[in-house]
């Protein structure tokens, strides 16, 4: 039988017609939605915004703080990236390497970015308006907008619970603490509620380390990146031994590790344990007439040995510029005027539980009890200078190489499960560290 | 008829007809498969960090420190004990269920569909129902404390169980595949050899012995083998369940190693040198296991 001339061609053809379709369907795999609030034509110019969504940033909230910037902007319009999870780093990574890089970015930690050049570095005048615009920097170059600040941790505690081991006063000193741990212990509550991932049980160990190693020597993170100070050293091996022996007397139990960080927030408002160390978002969970406890929430920081008070806290997670934006300006633009908005802000308090870092803001009148108590404390803790970097919570050149978080996350688990020891994991965070830079 | 006046076959319609029919798939295998391959082992023999320093060619360094990285060979004991349990496990219990279910009726029809179920159930879907489950106040435990059992284990929490746990998940996924892949060999059995048997005075379990399980073994090979590539390559129940943890590397297999080195560590070269050595793995093994397998089946 005589073939038809070409047919062998056209069969080709369509097979490499179909192969590079299916290369160009997974190259766009990522959800575009348009939250530009009907801002369009001709004179538009158009960029690209990558958010996260959780239970209280909702779409509709990110779709109404845009809203808000275009509407005084009318010439911007934005195309809103939702990251598939809230691990919006790794997306933006993905995003990159296959040429979507966003215009402006959410809360994605620009360690990696900012160093390859594919970040735009604030200027001076810019940050005029942010309380502390040098953190988070880069190479002395600031790439994410020092936007809010976060206390990691505040030790919330469940009053009726303190009241029924006979606690009568939230522990000052460290000494206090475990006091306080052992008689809720011998009533058969768990002390500390805590999870297995990094914002479950990370804020614990961020609070030993803030009193054992940052208190004594607040440029830590920096003399390490130097060299000058090790994993190994005394002070942060007493920090791991400190969060070992916890778990060792029973007032952390290992086989909490199982939890997820929603887990963890729930065992807590669900009364499973007395004591709960987490970030100060925790407050818009814990002021949400919706998922608020029926028990009164106190809180206190992470107590010292000699009781002198330690802030530990981490001011950033701002919006983020590409310096390859098509439309660098408008970027620029949308960037600090989304950060600025004080409605945007005034939502932030209330969804996120944040601290604005922004001069001359002061949080809404209606903000809830445990966001106002919180804001008190860090305020406290700023004129008493107390304020210290949240151990595995920094960001640029504060933080660790990429990679040693996770590593410092793992560390914490096998010290609470006694796989081992303090000097240990001290050695494998040095070793780590090593590879990652 | 001389061997010199033998036509010979045109080879040119040949050639149309292999590029006609073999170019689509070779075309999709060479970008989508080889390609990758060969551009992964390229990086492998750099220090490429997408957001680090120059790439530079660094020769076979990365493997050399692979195979002194306590972390890769923790990842390769944690596959490897993963991909007994996974071959082991299905294959045991799915030749057990795949007998019992071996019969007429609706009922057993149900059941295959039942066993079946989890294989096309979403990894993300089957790993948050295990999470519910093995979590210390999930369903498993409150039932053994309710039949009175004061510390029951940390099923995901406990680096004693936690591996363990996961292969228990990966195996409860994988089973339905083997029933029905021995349900399928066990009805090719030719029925009349099993009547002579019986009239011969053979028992049931020497009929199985001598007539059913070695008609089985082309079964027991797809299932050996798919096995064996499947946990070898899990990532994604590790990545919903343990995040590699309890601990360090309580969980991590290689897989789940190379996209945290590659993705979260930037380390993309190093992270290739361990996606190469796990894909040289994965063949050898696959290769010793369809030798030795397809062996048994010459025999039969």
């Amino acid at each position: 039988m005589r073939r038809r001339p070409g047919a062998w061609t056209s069969t080709l053809s369509a097979a490499l017609c179909l192969a590079l379709g299916a290369a160009a369907l997974g190259a766009g795999g990522c959800s575009v939605k348009d939250g530009s609030g009907g801002a369009s034509g001709s004179g538009s110019k158009e960029i690209t915004f990558l958010v996260f969504e959780t239970p209280n940033l909702t779409p509709q909230v990110w779709d109404a703080n845009i809203r808000r910037v275009t509407s005084k902007h009318p010439d911007i319009k934005v195309k809103k990236l939702v990251a598939p999870t809230q691990d919006r780093t790794a997306y933006a990574k993905q995003l990159l390497t296959s040429g979507q890089f966003p215009d402006v970015m959410v809360a994605v930690s620009p360690a990696g970015f900012a160093e390859s050049g594919n970040l735009y570095a604030w200027q001076p005048g810019e940050l005029k308006d942010f309380t502390n615009p040098g953190n988070g920097a880069v190479g002395g170059k600031i790439y994410q907008l020092p936007a809010n600040t976060q206390t990691i941790p505040v030790v919330y505690y469940n009053k009726s619970l303190f009241t029924k081991a006979g606690v009568t006063a939230p522990p000052r000193t460290y000494a206090e603490f475990l006091d306080a741990c052992a008689k809720l212990k011998g009533k058969g509550i768990t002390p500390l509620v805590v999870g297995g991932g990094h914002d479950a049980l990370g804020p614990t160990w961020a609070g030993i380390l803030g009193t054992e190693v940052y208190a004594k020597n607040p440029r830590w993170m920096h003399d390490r990146r130097a060299d000058k100070v090790k994993f190994t050293d005394p002070a942060f091996v007493s920090g791991a031994r400190k969060l070992a022996d916890l778990a060792a007397k029973g007032y952390i139990d290992k086989r909490d590790l199982s939890r997820d960080y929603a887990a963890t927030q729930q065992a807590f408002m669900d009364g499973k344990g007395a004591m709960y160390a987490m970030g100060n978002w925790f407050a818009a969970a814990a002021d949400n007439p919706e998922t608020k406890p029926t028990f009164e929430i106190g809180q206190f920081f992470w107590p010292s040995d000699d009781g002198k008070l330690v802030v530990p806290a981490f001011t950033g997670g701002g919006l983020l510029v590409s310096a390859k934006a098509k439309n660098l300006d408008a970027a620029k633009k949308f960037a600090l005027g989304f950060q600025l908005d004080k409605t945007n802000l005034d939502t932030s308090t209330a969804n996120d539980g944040l601290f604005p870092a922004i001069k001359g803001y002061t949080p809404p009148a209606n903000a809830g009890p445990v966001f106002k108590t919180g804001y008190d404390l860090y305020q406290q803790g700023v004129r008493a200078n107390a304020v210290v970097p949240a151990f595995g919570f920094e960001a640029g050149d504060d933080g660790m190489p990429a990679g040693v978080v996770e590593k410092w996350d793992s560390a914490a688990q096998d010290l609470v499960t006694g796989r081992r020891t303090p000097e240990q994991v001290a050695r494998f965070l040095d070793g780590e560290w090593a590879k990652g830079s | 008829m001389s061997r010199g006046a033998r036509t010979r076959r045109p080879v040119w319609p040949g050639l149309w007809h292999f590029l006609t029919f073999g170019a689509p798939g070779i075309t999709v295998y060479v970008c989508f498969v080889l390609a990758p391959i060969v551009v992964s082992f390229g990086y492998s023999l750099t220090n490429y960090n997408p957001f680090g320093p120059p790439t530079r060619f660094v020769g076979l360094r990365n493997y050399r420190l692979l195979m002194q990285d306590p972390e890769f060979l923790l990842s390769l004991r944690v596959t490897t004990i993963l991909t007994v349990i996974v071959v082991v496990v299905p294959n045991v219990l799915g030749l057990a269920i795949a007998v019992v279910l071996d019969r007429r009726g609706w009922f057993y029809n149900a059941l295959r569909t039942v066993f079946f179920t989890p294989v096309v159930l979403s990894t993300v879907v089957v790993s948050i129902i295990w999470i519910r489950l093995m979590a210390d106040d999930g369903l498993i435990n409150q039932a053994l404390r309710g039949l009175g059992v004061a510390g029951p284990p940390g099923w995901l929490s406990d680096p004693a169980y936690a591996l363990y746990s996961l292969g228990i998940i990966l195996s409860w996924q994988m089973l339905g595949f083997c029933v029905v892949v021995y349900l399928a060999g066990l009805q090719g059995v030719p029925q009349d050899l099993q009547e002579a048997a019986a009239i011969d005075g053979a028992g049931p379990v020497s009929r199985f012995r001598h007539i059913t399980w070695p008609m089985l073994a082309p079964a027991l090979t797809i299932n050996t083998v798919v096995m064996l590539i499947s946990a070898f390559k899990v990532y994604d129940h590790v990545q919903v369940i343990t995040k590699g943890g309890p601990g360090t590397g309580t969980t991590a297999t290689v897989a789940y190693n190379v996209i945290q080195t590659g993705f979260v560590a930037n380390r993309q070269g190093y992270a290739s040198a361990m996606a190469i050595v796990m894909l040289v793995i994965i063949a050898v093994a696959c290769a010793v296991a369809l030798k030795i397998l397809q062996r048994r089946e010459v025999q039969l």
